[in-house]
């Protein structure tokens, strides 16, 4: 179990990946209770269908990522996981419950913390807390929370004057009140200053040390990547990717690059940028290893060597840009199988 | 019913600290019931009529409706739908303090006719099951209007076509002699609190009435079981 900050996946960490994986992401529960179970989501809103056909699977006590641009489905997806959405199509499970006919069972059990609002202006923080525990099925107690999320100070302040950071802390206090077994966050850090995520952060990071599980959804990749055990991507309705952040990095190729001395021809095929060479590769070790090879072979100098995977920045614009080229989207496992048989 | 009163107190704690909610629920209804018991404008079943549709339709329909759609368009109702809350509890109490004054108007008006002089009724019965038909009128009216109103801002247009059907409708039963043809006028929206304080004051049954207090409530409750909004985007399954 990671501590609150000591496992923290810092983006920029260059990870030679030296095979990839074979198993499709959505599966290979590798024999751990599944949470939430998604198979051919549908969701229409009129004419226009907002998730095209979703599978994926949530395994208890994970931090799950949901990733996509504005639009993609995400919050939809959610809402239906929820109980909130109907579901034009496709089964769900979640805890397994059907949140479509067993929603009032699951809410006891589930803590949500929408995209924004749904707080009475005119309450004050300590009244909203109040409210909330004569509301809410688990006990808790409001000072703890208050505490938790640094709302003290805060406590007798009318919601409608708190700060966009502070609404999010009591949006998070709301969403784990009495400690459920699956939370559920709808952009969790989106608007709050750094050391406001750093806390939201830490927060989601003790409810998994807890056992809990948490979905959550968010724009910002580096806090997929620092927080979540697995990631899946959507865009335009549809799953682009998903898996662990590893599967999904080693479903894309990484990359290195040298500067030649003037005057060196590099391998065949190797095409150069001004003197550097710059090379995608599924195998990393096998082509960089052949590469230095070739230059100790040839006493070449090199300078500048960079190696690195991937990033989920990356793959993020990579599924943007491969949408609006050909239409299509696959699972990082399909890419996986694909780059395996090529290389 | 404990999240019910927590709710219901929570509310009535808001409507009491806003003074435009306050003033559309409470104090307008008062002042024209007020006005309405001392200028003795009109037969004792007319007064009583007004000031149903009142405290009914001003109150609980128009704030009613104002309040399911502010709390539906800042996403309370769907932040509350994540708590321990029915669906059911969440509506009754979200509409439950608009109720609760309405009925607290309702005791003070008797009090004020009292005082006035105004006469004893001979069919007193019919005033609560006025009330009670009332309420379920205008509580499910408040549901089913917000179906077709965005904002809360716009309840002030969307609740105007049937609140003034109401107030025609109870007005034009109450000042008519009973009998005949016109009676069926009960059966419009808001006809049977007019006909119920025309009993109340001495006119005969009349079959309509009864039919007007179940099947308004059934169909308003009808329209908004199937298409209530909990949040301002739905899906079309």
């Amino acid at each position: 179990m990671r501590g609150p900050t000591a496992g923290v996946r810092r983006p920029g960490t260059v990870v030679v990946m030296t095979e990839t994986v074979s198993e499709p992401a959505v599966t290979g529960t590798g024999g751990r209770d599944t949470a939430i179970r998604v198979r051919g989501l549908r969701v229409r809103y009129g004419a226009f269908e907002a998730v095209r056909g979703v599978d994926l699977e949530v395994l208890r006590g994970e931090v799950f990522a949901l990733l996509g641009t504005n639009g993609a489905g995400k919050t939809t997806t959610l809402e239906v996981l929820e109980g909130f959405q109907r579901r034009s199509g496709g089964e769900v499970s979640v805890l397994g419950l059907d949140p479509g006919g067993e929603r009032d069972r699951l809410r006891a059990r589930m803590g949500i913390q929408l995209q924004e609002g749904g707080f009475v202006e005119e309450l004050t923080v300590r009244e909203t807390l109040e409210l909330w525990g004569r509301l809410a099925v688990r006990p808790d107690r409001p000072d703890r929370l208050l505490e938790r999320f640094d709302l003290v100070h805060r406590r007798d302040v009318r919601v409608g004057a708190l700060s966009g950071g502070e609404k999010r802390r009591l949006d998070l206090a709301t969403a784990v009140w009495g400690s459920p077994e699956l939370v559920v966050l709808d952009e969790p850090t989106t608007g709050l200053d750094p050391g406001s995520r750093r806390r939201t952060w830490d927060a989601i990071q003790e409810l998994q040390e807890a056992g809990r599980t948490v979905v959550l959804t968010t724009h910002y990749l580096e806090e997929a990547e620092a927080l979540a055990d697995r990631v899946a991507i959507m865009h335009e309705g549809r799953l682009a990717v998903s898996g662990t952040l590893e599967q999904i990095l080693a479903s894309r190729p990484a990359g290195f690059s040298a500067t030649l001395p003037e005057g060196v021809t590099p391998p065949d095929g190797v095409e150069l940028e001004g003197r550097t060479v710059r090379l995608a590769t599924t195998d990393l070790q096998r082509d960089l290893t052949a590469f230095l090879t070739w230059a100790a072979d040839r006493g070449v100098r090199l300078s500048d060597l960079r190696a690195a995977p991937a990033s989920l920045a990356d793959i993020y614009h990579s599924i943007r840009s491969d949408s609006e080229t050909d239409g299509t989207v696959e699972d990082a496992a399909s890419r996986t199988a694909s780059h395996r048989k090529e290389a | 019913m404990d999240r019910i009163t927590a709710l219901v107190s929570s509310e009535l704690r808001l409507i009491l600290r806003n003074r435009t909610t306050l003033t559309s629920v409470l104090v307008v209804p008062l002042g024209l019931g007020v006005f309405l018991t001392f200028s003795q404008i009109g037969s004792p079943a007319y007064v009583v009529a007004m000031q149903l549709i009142f405290a009914l339709g001003m109150g609980v329909y128009v704030g009613g409706t104002q309040t399911l759609v502010a709390r539906r368009q800042s996403r309370v109702l769907k932040r509350f739908r994540t708590s321990g809350i029915s669906d059911t509890g969440l509506l009754v109490g979200t509409v439950g303090p608009a109720a609760v004054l309405a009925l607290g108007q309702l005791v003070l008006f008797g009090l004020f006719d009292v005082v006035a002089g105004l006469p004893v009724p001979t069919a007193p019965l019919a005033l609560p099951l006025a009330v009670v038909g009332g309420l379920a009128l205008v509580s499910t009216a408040a549901l089913a209007t917000s179906i077709v109103t965005p904002t809360a801002e716009r309840a002030q247009i969307t609740t105007l076509p049937l609140f003034f059907v109401m107030v025609a409708a109870a007005v034009i039963i109450a000042v008519l002699p009973a009998g005949g043809w016109l009676d069926a006028l009960a059966l419009l929206p808001g006809g049977a609190l007019g006909a119920l304080s025309r009993i109340a004051y001495g006119a005969p049954w009349s079959p309509y009435v009864l039919v007007s207090l179940v099947v308004w409530p059934v169909l308003f409750g009808w329209l908004a079981t199937r298409n209530f909004r909990w949040d301002a985007r739905v899906a079309v399954a």
